[in-house]
């Protein structure tokens, strides 16, 4: 008999990576896998890799050791299809802090941390911006999550949450959950934020980004968390008004937050509150990651591109009005990539939405200002493309 | 060992530059399939398109004595697609069109590559269904099923993946392209190389395409649960349920140990008293199939059950199949390493064989629960230990060794449905002697002249 053990380095925490019974069936779930058919880009396959990085059978300079840990989209779609239970993003956290440690981190995500780090450069920001504030409040019940970057890209996010809940606490003294760190290769310092956050909110957070929500759960626990959606249904807030598009019901669809799904289980919600508001619409793709992924949209614009493309063909042939996002970096990444096709879809936040629809105001227009667009080479040829979408 | 230069040039002439991969990192991956324990690192990783790119890669294997092992999703627990030898790994899932699905003829043609459950929605689509369903559906490939000749659920009822495939197109190891069997259900022109074919675990040619009878899809389906005191009394109602002329789609089981683990993880309700659940269910017009399940209700209660539910629609059948969809994933909580068997013993001697595992394992002091399907005498007895417990699955093994000896006393055998690969090639013998282990050789010699396909596996 071979022996197959995996003890070493200390890398990995060994019952974790023990848990992988590698049967496989995280395969069909896997976006990249999807792309390559190639065993080294699945979470089984990438589990081998970091086993063969623990036992020390592959080096930290392995070329293909650190492509996986860069092309993994980090969405967890692996975990809910894992008849054993484990923990693909912890696993994939503790890897990234070994794989981007020092040197090897890519600078741009270097730099977005730094940023995020710095409560007053974010509170400056949010000022600008003007998101949604209340003075602070020491033993408010609940409060209102900004989030970093949502906050300065998004700030009528904050006040549609603001409208929906008017008893929220939104102080502005509230730094990064640390979901960014955690997930670039710093994961200590995630959950040194996500504890100071903890510190700064009091009560439950409720929070408009599904990335955020899944980090804060992992280091304050289930209870002091709550995502948008979650928390209107388990507070039993029914949505009120409708969403009329040319005097019908608007055609809405939900665009899942993987991590807010595979990691918290959260998906009936947003769905429920939208068909109370507007007609529910099933797009084939739509639980499985856009390819925003956090950083990942900036630090591999072309690998983002390729899982994001059929989804918008998808979007763009189920006749939608509006395609709702419940993650600030999904938002940015549907609503780039719907106006780089100039689509008449829209890309809307679920606050915008159901706040919109309680007010019967139009929704907010799209953020005034983009970042810098990358330059992407045309996608590949060969690659299907349904069209039907119009186009202006 | 690595390949020699000009070996990975002519690699990368037949399949083109991108599919081979030969670096560290790259082969690491296919360094496992889904049995534990074994680990094999090949020297390159191959992933052909078409017929003619496999033939050339299996001549030049041929021609410099390099082992090559077919491999599909990697789904399999019979460590049959390890490289312990290493060599090429010559990966079917980028061939994965579906070619043909037609109702008229009740048939299929897909490549190898296609999933499982791929096939099975595409001929759902048109009204039909692939009744072979093995538990790794989701992720098993077409070509994977038919080297195994994988089983599932349905046994009973359906039968296996043998009994659906038609035809198949294989490279063999010397590079010819042979199609055997075709479209027609009546061909007895020459020996039965499909059905030698099916079953072979990529040791005598690469499947590359295969035909696969279809069936109209049964309008209605539906479910029942019974618990009874012990795993005796479910295999006396098993008897009388197909003694009474009923033949149902799924009869399952799950031991007292199962049920402990499964509503320990599941917290679905399950009854922790009872000895055993039997999951019965059928398939086909709605009133023959509640005919059938009320007539299994009835003899369950007339066998001892202490509780019979039949499921009222779709969502409540789906929440009882639950349990046994559970199983797995339940048991392989309980430690770091879960070796899942298929020992299979004539159905009317289930629950004898239970019971001798429950010897067996108390001998040995290793936990083993015991799922599996009633109606077809495979059983899945689960030992789960810990990986870093030496001790332990040394023992586990032994108590393995018992099991399978236990089962071919029955008249059984060491493996049901998941194959033999390099895991049950030692116990080989046991079950088919001497003489049938040297003509097994001959006819792998036939095929394999220079032993170059899936070396230490079945005709090994």
């Amino acid at each position: 008999m071979t022996t197959d053990r995996v003890t070493g380095r200390g890398i990995f925490d060994p019952e974790l990576l023990d848990r992988c019974i590698s049967c496989g069936f995280c395969l069909p779930a896997c976006p990249t896998y999807a792309q390559t058919l190639d065993e080294g880009s699945s979470p089984r396959g990438r589990i081998n890799l970091m086993r063969a990085l623990e036992t020390g059978e592959l080096d930290d300079d392995d070329s293909r050791l650190r492509e996986e840990a860069s092309f993994c989209l980090g969405c967890r779609a692996c975990e809910p299809v894992c008849p054993a239970g484990v923990q693909y993003g912890q696993l994939l956290e503790t890897w990234r802090d070994h794989q981007w440690s020092g040197r090897r981190r890519p600078p741009l995500a270097q730099l977005l941390m730094l940023v995020a780090s710095r409560t007053p450069l974010l509170r400056a920001i949010g000022v600008v911006r003007r998101h949604a504030r209340t003075p602070s409040v020491p033993a408010a019940p609940t409060t209102l999550m900004l989030g970093c970057f949502e906050r300065g890209l998004y700030p009528g996010v904050s006040r549609s949450a603001r409208a929906l809940l008017p008893d929220i606490a939104v102080p502005a003294d509230q730094g990064c959950c640390g979901a960014l760190h955690a997930h670039n290769g710093e994961s200590e310092r995630g959950v040194e934020l996500a504890r100071r956050l903890g510190e700064q909110l009091p009560g439950v957070i409720v929070t408009t980004a599904g990335g955020c929500a899944a980090h804060l759960t992992t280091v304050l626990g289930r209870d002091r968390v709550h995502e948008l959606s979650e928390h209107l249904v388990k507070t039993g807030a029914s949505p009120v008004g409708r969403l009329s598009v040319g005097g019908r019901r608007a055609r809405v669809a939900l665009q899942d937050s993987c991590h807010l799904r595979n990691g918290m289980g959260v998906f009936a919600e947003p769905r429920a509150l939208i068909s109370a508001v507007a007609d529910l619409v099933a797009v084939p793709g739509e639980a499985s990651c856009c390819g925003a992924a956090g950083t990942y949209s900036l630090l591999r614009p072309r690998d983002s591109r390729r899982i994001l493309d059929p989804k918008l063909d998808a979007i763009e042939a189920a006749d939608l009005d509006y395609v709702v996002a419940v993650n600030p970096g999904c938002l940015r990444q549907l609503e780039t990539g719907l106006r780089r096709r100039s689509s008449k879809v829209r890309a809307v936040h679920l606050a915008d939405l159901l706040a919109a629809a309680a007010g019967g105001t139009p929704l907010p227009r799209g953020r005034r200002w983009t970042l810098p667009r990358i330059r992407v080479p045309a996608r590949r040829a060969g690659a299907a493309r349904i069209t039907g979408g119009p186009t202006a | 060992m690595s390949l020699d230069r000009d070996v990975v040039g002519e690699l990368e002439t037949i399949v083109g530059a991108d599919h081979v991969r030969t670096g560290r990192g790259d082969l690491e991956p296919y360094a496992r399939d889904a049995t534990p324990l074994f680990r094999g690192v090949p020297d390159a990783v191959v992933s052909p398109r078409t017929a003619e790119e496999v033939a050339a890669v299996l001549r030049l294997a041929t021609r410099t004595g390099i082992p090559v092992i077919p491999r599909g999703a990697g789904s399999n627990l019979s460590a049959g697609t390890l490289a312990d030898r290493g060599g090429i790994v010559l990966v079917l899932t980028r061939m994965d069109r579906i070619l043909e699905i037609s109702p008229d003829e009740l048939l299929a043609r897909v490549e190898a590559g296609v999933t499982t459950a791929a096939l099975g929605e595409a001929a759902a689509a048109k009204g039909l269904l692939y009744a072979p369903d093995p538990g790794s559906r989701t992720v098993s490939t077409v070509g994977g099923n038919v080297a195994t000749c994988a089983g599932g659920l349905r046994g009973l009822k359906y039968g296996v993946t043998r009994n659906y495939v038609l035809g198949t197109t294989a490279v063999l190891p010397t590079g010819e392209i042979i199609r055997t069997g075709g479209r027609l259900w009546k061909d007895v022109a020459g020996y039965d190389l499909t059905r030698l074919l099916t079953g072979s675990e990529g040791t005598l040619g690469v499947l590359t395409e295969i035909t696969v009878a279809l069936l109209p899809m049964p309008a209605t389906t539906n479910t029942g649960v019974a618990y009874f005191p012990t795993l005796a009394d479910a295999g006396r109602a098993v008897t009388a349920v197909i003694g009474d002329g009923i033949v149902p789609a799924t009869l399952e089981f799950l031991d007292a140990k199962c049920i402990g683990a499964v509503e320990e993880y599941a917290n679905l309700g399950l009854r922790l008293d009872a000895g055993a659940l039997l999951l019965f269910g059928d398939d086909g017009a709605a009133d023959a199939v509640e005919r059938n399940l009320t007539r299994i209700g009835e003899l369950c209660t007339a066998h001892r059950a202490m509780e019979v539910t039949l499921a009222a629609d779709v969502a409540r059948s789906d929440a009882l199949l639950a349990a046994r969809r559970c199983s797995l994933p339940a048991l392989s909580r309980l430690g770091t390493l879960t070796i899942l068997e298929d020992a299979t013993v004539p159905r009317p001697r289930l629950a004898e064989m239970v019971g001798r595992i429950d010897e067996i394992a108390e001998r040995y002091d290793v936990p083993i629960a015991t799922f599996g399907h009633a109606g077809d005498g495979n059983l899945h007895p689960t030992c789960v230990v810990d990986r870093q417990d030496d001790a332990a699955i040394e023992r586990a093994h032994k108590a393995f060794g018992d099991v399978f000896a236990a089962a071919i006393g029955m008249d059984g055998t060491i493996t049901g449905e998941h194959g033999v690969g390099a895991a049950k090639l030692p116990y080989l013998e046991a079950r088919l002697g001497a003489d049938q282990m040297a003509l097994l050789r001959r006819i792998k010699a036939a095929f394999d002249p220079a032993g170059i396909l899936n070396p230490g596996k079945l005709g090994s």
